[in-house]
């Protein structure tokens, strides 16, 4: 039979000394288990930044998605200025699983003035569960300066675009006229959301 | 009857231009893994105008925005279920055996101690079929097999499933693939036109009921070297995905692979393993080393 007993939830000081344990797998065990505990949301996010090993981190990423808050979103959108890339993309693929506790952040990394980190938070928007996301991504195409930012929206609006947006890329279209890169995007991304 | 039948569900076709159907198989094959071509759209339609009609949604326009931007994903849940087929027989997708006797055997059989156990783990196992599948393709092709202890765990979540695992009857449907002289080999005809499995095999391997998810049920796997995970993960969302495969990371001994099914990827879920290509296969592989 399978149990319907709860799984046994072990003692937050002694997960939060694991967490520093010498053994990865035991790291791995502490982190998993915290999920359990509300309360651990910022100490594991503490952990992640000194964290080294990426099953580890794979697992207090996990961990977070489960106890995801704005604070913890607030905590992981610090990463996307990372230059270490594999927990910069882990931070991205964490926040877009959290779309309600991203979403009150969004509007400030979309104004970011680093456009790596507007590119980001694009990429975050693209494959956001969020009724919003596509209104957010027609902000950026109509607002952003910067030309791989607004080509980082354009890619996203070609999945998750609807007709409302076609104005704003016929907008961007002329804004870059002349420029064979963005027309040729813009018009493809133009084409998938006609349906054509 | 008939005819009006046919209409009915003609009816209820989503009317789906081929452009929205190719941007709806790619959103499907990023949230699910599930591909599909061309030439299953008429499959792909008749689906998703179920769904439309349980929704209660005006058209695949708004289904689709309902789809992609609903918080909980309860309705691609219930999509990817719609979208996928439980069949299985013996020997489904055998050149994941192949590379298994060909391959990944022989390097595991590289790092063992004599005598020590190789483990292999099906999950799910569903009516038995991959778990016995393994255990005739070792038994057949590993010029190896009577040399090493080799451990085969089979674990399903529903013991009614386990159960005929267990008693190992197939139909003559399920043995399709299963030639005559190994029919003859392993299978004892019943009257009724079935066959079961001998019971050497029955015997040799370790049925289990575990519910992937509760790591009390899967905490005592450990030190596996293959995992044998196919078909499973794309009913589950992102995050279960994601904790699937972090218990089989810590279930595999150094070095241990696990084997999705054909239409699944490991890049969408983790990055912890590496990718490793065996023939027609790719299989995924925890480092030997673990940081």
């Amino acid at each position: 039979m399978l149990t319907t007993a709860e799984t046994p939830v072990r003692d937050l000081a002694a997960l939060l000394d694991d967490l520093s344990a010498a053994e990865p797998s035991v790291r791995r065990a502490a982190a998993r288990d915290l999920a359990a505990h509300p309360e651990a949301a910022m100490p594991a996010c503490d952990r992640l930044e000194i964290e080294a090993s990426p099953s580890v981190r794979a697992v207090l990423l996990t961990t977070l998605i489960h106890l995801q808050s704005p604070a913890v979103a607030v905590r992981l959108a610090a990463h996307l200025r990372s230059e270490d890339v594999p927990l910069r993309n882990a931070a991205i693929e964490a926040l877009q699983e959290m779309p309600d506790a991203i979403a009150p952040h969004l509007q400030d990394l979309l104004a970011d003035e680093d456009s790596d980190v507007r590119i980001f938070a694009v990429n975050i928007l693209g494959a956001l569960r969020h009724a919003q996301a596509p209104e957010w991504l027609a902000e950026v195409v109509r607002s952003d300066p910067h030309i791989n930012v607004c080509a980082a929206a354009v890619d996203a609006l070609a999945e998750i675009g609807s007709l409302e947006t076609l104005i704003d890329l016929e907008n961007l279209r002329r804004r870059y006229d002349g420029n064979a890169f963005m027309e040729f995007a813009i018009d493809a991304a133009m084409r998938r959301i006609e349906g054509q | 009857m008939a005819a009006s039948t046919a209409a009915r569900l003609k009816d209820q076709s989503p009317a789906m231009t081929d452009e929205e159907y190719a941007k709806f198989c790619e959103f499907f094959y990023r949230k699910s893994g599930i591909q599909f071509q061309a030439g299953k759209k008429y499959f792909v339609e008749r689906r998703i105008a179920d769904r439309i009609e349980k929704t209660g949604a005006e058209s695949f326009r708004d289904y689709f925005t309902m789809v992609r931007f609903q918080t909980t994903g309860e309705e691609l849940q219930l999509l990817v279920n719609a979208m996928t087929v439980n069949e299985t027989y013996f020997f489904r997708e055998d050149y994941q055996f192949d590379a298994l006797v060909d391959a990944i055997l022989p390097e595991i059989a590289r790092t063992k101690r004599p005598k020590e156990p190789i483990r292999i783990w099906s999950i799910p196992c569903s009516s038995g079929e991959e778990p016995y599948s393994i255990a005739i393709s070792i038994l057949e092709r590993w010029s190896q097999a009577d040399t090493w202890d080799i451990e085969i765990s089979a674990s399903d979540i529903d013991s009614k499933i386990l159960h005929a695992a267990r008693t190992g009857m197939f139909s003559e449907r399920s043995l399709s693939r299963v030639s005559a002289p190994l029919r003859s080999k392993y299978f004892i005809p019943r009257p009724d036109g079935n066959f079961q499995i001998c019971d050497e095999l029955r015997e040799s391997i370790d049925f289990s009921l575990v519910n992937v998810i509760d790591s009390l049920q899967t905490h005592r796997f450990r030190n596996i070297d293959v995992i044998f995970c196919r078909n499973l993960l794309i009913y589950f969302d992102d995050v279960g995905r994601r904790e699937t495969v972090e218990m089989f990371f810590d279930a595999l001994g150094p070095g241990g692979f696990v084997c999705l099914g054909h239409s699944e990827s490991m890049s969408r879920m983790s990055s912890i393993f590496l990718p490793r290509k065996f023939g027609e296969t790719i299989v995924y592989q925890k480092p030997l080393s673990v940081e």
